[in-house]
C-alpha cells in the first residue's frame, strides 16, 4: 500500500495494458497532425477526421468481412476528409482554425449520418491480439507489451518511419522547409502547396486510423460520440510534445494512463466517482498546458515558424 | 503541364460579401443533395419538409426563432473573442456550465416568485459562463497558454460535470429510478412573447444589441480591434493587452452562460448534459458566417436555428438529423470558397521556368 492505495496486480497490469492501448490510438492520430503541423499546416479536424475513421473503418470491415480493408478504408476516408482542409486552408489560403473547426464539425456530423444503420451493430470482425510466442508468456511485460492489437505496433512503426523521413530525408527536410519559411522552401524549388497537401492528407490517414483503432479494436462497434473529444487531446499532445516525434509518444502514453484509469477506479479501490475520474484526460491536457507555458515562457516556442500561415507564391 | 492558380482580381467581384453568402449556401444545398441522393432519400423531399417546419407557418417560424437565440448568443460570444484575434471554442461548456449555475439557484430558489427566480436565473447561467471562462482568459492572458485547447478541454469537463451532478448530488429523488435532474420549479418558465418565441429572444435582441455598440462605436471597441489586428501597435499605443485578454473572453464566456440560463428558463425542464445541444459549436460557424461582426450574427443564427428546426423535423421520415449538422458545415465550406473567389480568380497558367 503507498498512501493508502492499493495496487492489486491484475488491475495494475490490466491499467499499463489499456495505457498503451489508448496511447497508441491517441499517438497515430498525434503524429498526423505534428506531421502537418512541421509542413506549416495547422488542422483541427482532427476529431472530425477520426470520426470517420471510426464509422468508415467499422463498416468497410463489417461489409467486407476483414478487419484490415476496414482500417485500409480508415486510412483512405480520413486522407480524403483531410484533403478538404487542404483545399480551403492549404490551395484557397483560408483561415486554418476556421477551416479545421469547420472540419471537425463536417466529418462528425457525417460520421453521425453515416452511422445510423451501424449504431449498436456487434462486430463479427475486429483485430485480434498479437501473440508473440515465448515474450507474450514473460509475466507482467507479456501482457502489457506483447498481447496488444496489431495497430499498438503499427503505431510503433508508423512513429519511427515518421522519424526517420522527418529528419533523415531529403523529402522530410523540404516538409520541415515547408513549416518554417514557406517562401524559402519554395525559392528552392520545392512545391509548397504540394509539400502541404501531402502533409495534410498523411495527418488524415493517421488520424483515421486512429479512429478505426477505436471502432475495430478499443470498443468494437459503432456509437455517436465514439471520439469523445480526443481528437482534441492529440492536437493538444502535439504542443506538449514540442512537434517531436518522441516527445510526443512520451505524451501519447502519459495520456494513455489518464484516459485507461478511469474505467478501472473500483480495481484500484479510488475514492469520488467514477465520471469525475473521466475528467481526467481533459484536465490534465489543460495542466500539461499550463506547466509547458510556464517552463518555456521565456524561450523561443518551439512551434514550426510559418504554422499557421497561408502560401501564396506571388505575395510572398 | 498547365495548372490552375489563383490570381488576385484587381477588383473584386461587386456585390461581394451577399454574393458569397447565396453562392456558398446554394452550394451547400446542392452538395448536401448529393449526400441524400446518395444514402438513398430524396432532396426534395427532405428539403421541403425542412423548410416548411422551419419557416411553413408563424408557428414554426416561431420555434425557429427560439432556436436562433442561443445560436447567436453563442455567435456573438465567438465573435467578440475573435475581434481580438481569440478563438473561444469553449461556448458549448460555457453554456452548460451556465445553465447547471442556473440549475443550482432554481434549486435554491424553489420557493422565490416567478420575476425574481427567473432573472437570479439568467444572471447567474451568465455568471457561470465568466466563471467557466475564466480560466483560460487568465492563463491566455498572463502565461501565453493556447486558449482554444483550454477552452475546448473544459467543454468535456462541464459535459461530465452535470453527468456527475445528475447521477450523484443532484439526483431526481422522485425520478422512480431514472437518473435525472430535478423537474424545474413551474414560475422558472420564461413566459413566451409569441407563438413559441419565448421572451428570450429580447433578451438576445438586447445584448446583441449593445455589445455590437461597443465593439463597433466605443473607444474600448477599437482598442480592441486594434490589439486584435496588430499586438504591437496596441501596446505602443498603451493598450493593456493582459488586460483586454482578460475582459474580451471573460465577457465572452458571459455571453455565452447567458445563453445556458435562457436555454435553461425558456426551454428546458430540468437540467441536462445536453441542454447545449451543440450550440456552443454551431456558433463558431454563425460567428465565422457573419465574419465575426456582431451586426451579422442574428441573422445568420435564424438561418442556422431553420437548418436546425428543419433537421428534426425530417426525422420523421427517417432521416438522420445529422445531415443538419453536416449542411451548417457545408455552408461555412460554400461560403469560405466563395469568398476566396470574389478576391481571386483560377487561371489555368504554365509553371514558371526558374533558373536554380
Amino acid at each position: 500500500m503507498i498512501f493508502g492505495l492499493t495496487f492489486p496486480e491484475a488491475a495494475v497490469i490490466g491499467l499499463l495494458f489499456a495505457a498503451i492501448q489508448f496511447g497508441a490510438m491517441i499517438y497515430l492520430a498525434s503524429l498526423g497532425e505534428m506531421i502537418a503541423e512541421r509542413a506549416g499546416v495547422l488542422n483541427l479536424g482532427v476529431e472530425g477526421m477520426m470520426a470517420m475513421g471510426a464509422v468508415g473503418g467499422f463498416v468497410f470491415a463489417i461489409e467486407t468481412g476483414n478487419p484490415w480493408l476496414g482500417l485500409l478504408a480508415a486510412a483512405v476516408i480520413g486522407g480524403a476528409v483531410a484533403m478538404i482542409h487542404g483545399l480551403f486552408a492549404v490551395v484557397l489560403g483560408a483561415n486554418q482554425v476556421v477551416s479545421g473547426l469547420a472540419l471537425t464539425i463536417f466529418g462528425v456530423g457525417l460520421a453521425n449520418f453515416w452511422g445510423t444503420d451501424y449504431e449498436g451493430l456487434r462486430p463479427e470482425v475486429q483485430f485480434v491480439d498479437v501473440d508473440w510466442g515465448p515474450l507474450s508468456d514473460i509475466s507482467w511485460i507479456g501482457r502489457i507489451l506483447f498481447q496488444q492489437s496489431p495497430l499498438a505496433y503499427s503505431a510503433v512503426l508508423l512513429g519511427c518511419l515518421t522519424w526517420f523521413v522527418l529528419n533523415r530525408t531529403r523529402g522530410g527536410l523540404a516538409l520541415r522547409a515547408a513549416g518554417e519559411s514557406a517562401a524559402t522552401a519554395d525559392a528552392a524549388g520545392h512545391s509548397v502547396l504540394g509539400l502541404r497537401l501531402f502533409a495534410v492528407a498523411i495527418g488524415g490517414a493517421f488520424a483515421g486510423i486512429g479512429g478505426a483503432y477505436l471502432s475495430l479494436s478499443i470498443s468494437p462497434g459503432w456509437t455517436v460520440g465514439v471520439v469523445a473529444g480526443r481528437g482534441w487531446i492529440a492536437v493538444a499532445l502535439v504542443i506538449f510534445g514540442a512537434w517531436k516525434v518522441r516527445r510526443v509518444a512520451l505524451g501519447a502514453f502519459l495520456f494513455g494512463l489518464a484516459m485507461a484509469l478511469p474505467n478501472r477506479t473500483e480495481s484500484f479501490d479510488l475514492p469520488w466517482d467514477p465520471i469525475l475520474w473521466s475528467m481526467l484526460p481533459y484536465i490534465l491536457t489543460i495542466a500539461v498546458m499550463i506547466a509547458g507555458a510556464l517552463v518555456l515562457r521565456n524561450r523561443p516556442p518551439p512551434a514550426p515558424a510559418a504554422l499557421g500561415l497561408p502560401f501564396r507564391r506571388e505575395e510572398r | 503541364m498547365i495548372r490552375p492558380v489563383l490570381v488576385r482580381r484587381e477588383v473584386p467581384v461587386r456585390g461581394g460579401q451577399p454574393l458569397a453568402f447565396a453562392v456558398g449556401l446554394l452550394v451547400a444545398l446542392l452538395l448536401g443533395a448529393v449526400l441524400l441522393l446518395v444514402a438513398g432519400d430524396s432532396p426534395m423531399e427532405v428539403y421541403r419538409r425542412m423548410l416548411s417546419a422551419s419557416f411553413g407557418d408563424l408557428e414554426a417560424f416561431s420555434v425557429t426563432l427560439n432556436r436562433a437565440i442561443p445560436l447567436a448568443l453563442a455567435g456573438l460570444a465567438v465573435a467578440i473573442a475573435a475581434t481580438m484575434g481569440l478563438w473561444n471554442i469553449g461556448a458549448e461548456g460555457q453554456i452548460l456550465f451556465g445553465a447547471t449555475t442556473a440549475a443550482g439557484i432554481a434549486q435554491i430558489g424553489e420557493g422565490w416568485s416567478g420575476p425574481v427566480l427567473i432573472l437570479a436565473m439568467i444572471v447567474g447561467g451568465s455568471i457561470g459562463g465568466a466563471l467557466w471562462a475564466l480560466g483560460p482568459a487568465a492563463a491566455k492572458a498572463y502565461i501565453g497558454v493556447n486558449e482554444i485547447i483550454t477552452t475546448l478541454m473544459l467543454n468535456e469537463i462541464a459535459v461530465r460535470l452535470i453527468r456527475y451532478l445528475i447521477n450523484g448530488p443532484w439526483k431526481d429523488p422522485e425520478g422512480y429510478g431514472f437518473v435525472q435532474a430535478p423537474a424545474l420549479p413551474e414560475q422558472s418558465f420564461l413566459p413566451n412573447l409569441f407563438q413559441r418565441t419565448h421572451i428570450g429572444l429580447l433578451i438576445a435582441i438586447a445584448v446583441l444589441a449593445v455589445i455590437g455598440l461597443m465593439v463597433s462605436r466605443s473607444s474600448w471597441g477599437y482598442e480592441l480591434r486594434v490589439a486584435g489586428s496588430s499586438g504591437a501597435t496596441a501596446a505602443y499605443a498603451g493598450i493593456s493587452l493582459k488586460r483586454k485578454i482578460l475582459t474580451v473572453l471573460v465577457l465572452s464566456g458571459a455571453v455565452a452562460g447567458l445563453a445556458g440560463g435562457i436555454e435553461l428558463t425558456g426551454n428546458a425542464t430540468r437540467l441536462t448534459e445536453t441542454v447545449s445541444n451543440g450550440y456552443g459549436f454551431a456558433g463558431i460557424i454563425v460567428a465565422a458566417l457573419a465574419l465575426m461582426r456582431p451586426s451579422g450574427v442574428a441573422a445568420v443564427a435564424v438561418l442556422f436555428g431553420a437548418v436546425q428546426v428543419g433537421g428534426q423535423s425530417i426525422k420523421a421520415i427517417g432521416v438522420s438529423d445529422a445531415v443538419s449538422t453536416v449542411l451548417q458545415a457545408l455552408i461555412l465550406f460554400g461560403v469560405i470558397a466563395a469568398g476566396v473567389l470574389i478576391v481571386y480568380r483560377i487561371e489555368m497558367a504554365e509553371p514558371k521556368v526558374r533558373s536554380t
